[in-house]
Order: structure tokens, then sequence, then C-alpha cells
């Protein structure tokens, strides 16, 4: 009986992936058509980069080095479940708090190349700067994501750090998990699409 | 949201041995290098954004597959999961290629 509501718990949150999937889907095309847009009115590359950004290699740095952090702290939280399913409480804390410090990194980084946008002078309305205003969302959205991601961790590592958890108790952790993979799954495509092609 | 519950989470998984973790991460990371370093060298776009697509959805497979579990977990949670992520796959791959 328990078992099988640990399996709705699962059932309903890959559900509830699919459903953020398909809003980060949506925004991600939002993102290719304004620049597709911005590109067909443009008549030459020169005038297209007055009114797009092109990512530099000091942004495609940064945001290489985020990219990183974030498939690290993947690693992190499945070296976790691993551990708790040896009944390695100090081990699952352990990687929870590094997935934690991993998140508040990756946050960091966001809020450095949002910083040297703003110094460029993009901005998040529309009429103002399409580029902004697509861009912003689409990474705000899925930095939010980690924001609330880390929350959780932070949840989850206070409750494994009292031994909450044990070998056959870790759908918590699983689930949290699945959410933390899910922003990495995503934050690989925008890293893909928004800065390297 | 109880803990008070005894899973077996990894149950249905003993049948099919585990990838280790550090490997996919490894590879994750030098698929990351690749498309980094491809992307400083100014190859064509007509031609290395179907690269770097395809890179980034074996990227995003891999995590799926290995990290979510999806390759030892019940076929249902894969279902659910993929259809929309292929309508959102051609979406973007349609409006990329516009």
């Amino acid at each position: 009986m328990a078992e099988e509501g640990n399996l709705n718990r699962k059932l309903g949150f890959w559900m509830f992936l699919s459903s953020e999937f398909l809003i980060f889907a949506g925004l991600i095309g939002a993102f290719v058509i304004t620049r597709a847009n911005i590109f067909s009115r443009s008549a030459n590359m020169a005038e297209f980069h007055k009114s797009w950004w092109e990512p530099n290699d000091l942004s495609i740095a940064l945001v290489s080095i985020n990219t990183f952090i974030l498939l690290a702290s993947s690693l992190f939280v499945v070296l976790g479940i691993e551990a708790i399913r040896r009944d390695d409480h100090k081990g699952l804390a352990r990687w929870l708090f590094l997935t934690i410090v991993m998140g508040v990194l990756f946050l960091g980084g966001q809020a450095i190349e949002y910083t040297l946008l703003y110094q460029e002078g993009h901005r998040y309305f529309a009429n103002a700067d399409p580029f902004g205003s697509a861009f912003f969302t689409l990474t705000g959205f899925h930095g939010l994501h980690v924001f609330v991601g880390t929350l959780i961790c932070v949840g989850v590592w206070l409750r494994a750090r009292k031994n909450v958890f044990w070998s056959g108790n870790y759908t918590t952790v699983e689930i949290f998990g699945l959410f933390w993979h899910f922003v990495d799954l995503v934050w690989v495509l925008i890293f893909t699409i928004v800065y390297l092609t | 949201m109880s803990d008070v519950t005894h899973s077996t989470p990894a149950a249905h998984t003993e049948h099919k041995k585990h990838t280790s973790p550090v490997l996919v991460f490894v590879i994750l990371t030098l698929f990351t290098v690749f498309e980094v370093a491809v992307t400083l060298i100014h190859v064509p776009k007509q031609v290395i954004v179907p690269i770097l697509i395809a890179i980034a959805l074996v990227k995003a497979s891999l995590v799926a597959m290995y990290y979510m579990h999806l390759r030892y977990e019940k076929l249902v949670y894969t279902i659910i999961f993929v259809t929309p992520t292929l309508f959102a796959a051609l979406l973007i791959t349609v409006l990329m290629i516009g």
C-alpha cells in the first residue's frame, strides 16, 4: 500500500515534469522566433547585432562554467541517492550539501551574467529590447527553478541530517533528484540553443 | 508528504546493470567541451548548428536515462515524459530550421 503511494507520487511528479517541459519548450520557441524575426528584418549581420546580442568569449566562458556546475550538481544528487541506498546517512547529507553549494554558485554566475548584460544596456521590456525580453524570460524562468530547487534541497538536506531517510525510504530524495535533473536537462538545451547556435 | 513509508524505489531496477554516474558525468562534460570548442573555431552555422542540436539532444537523453533513471524505471514514466518531449523537440527543430 505504502509502495503504491510512493509510485503514485513519482507518477504524478513525472506528469508535472512533462507539463514543465512544455512550458520551457514554449519559451525556447519564443526565443528562437524572436531571434529569427529580428534577423529577417535586418539588412546585414551588423544591423542584426544592433538589435540582438552576440555572446562573446567572456559570456561563453561564464555560462560554460555554470553548465559544468549544474552537471556536477546532478552527479552529486545521484551519488547522494546511491549513498542512502547503502544507508550511508552522512554521505547523503554531504552530497546534498554540495548540491546546495552548486545551486548557489550557479545563481551567482547567473547574477554576474545579468549584471554584465544590464551594463551593456539590455532590458527586460519587449518594446525597448526584444532580445532582453526573450532572453531574461527564458533564462530567468530557469533560474527560478534552480532557486526553488536549491530551497527544496535545503529542506531535504535538513531532514537527511536528522536521519529521516534510509535505504527503504528515500522517495522524497528521489523526487527532489528528478526535479534537479530536470532543471539540468533543460539547461543543456538552453545552453546550446541560446548561447551556441 | 509523509516519509514514514516503506518503499523500495529501486526494486524494479535490479535486472539492469547500472552505468556509473561518474562515467555519465565525464561524457556530458566532454560533449560540453566539444560544443564550446567548435563554437570558438567559427565553423559555418549551417554546418555546426545541426551537430550542436544533435549533441544537446544526446546530452539531454543521457541525463534522462541515467540520472533520472528512466532506463531502469517503469516504461510508463518514459512514455509520460518522452511523448510531450518529442512534440517539443519537433516544434523547436522546425523553428530552428525556419
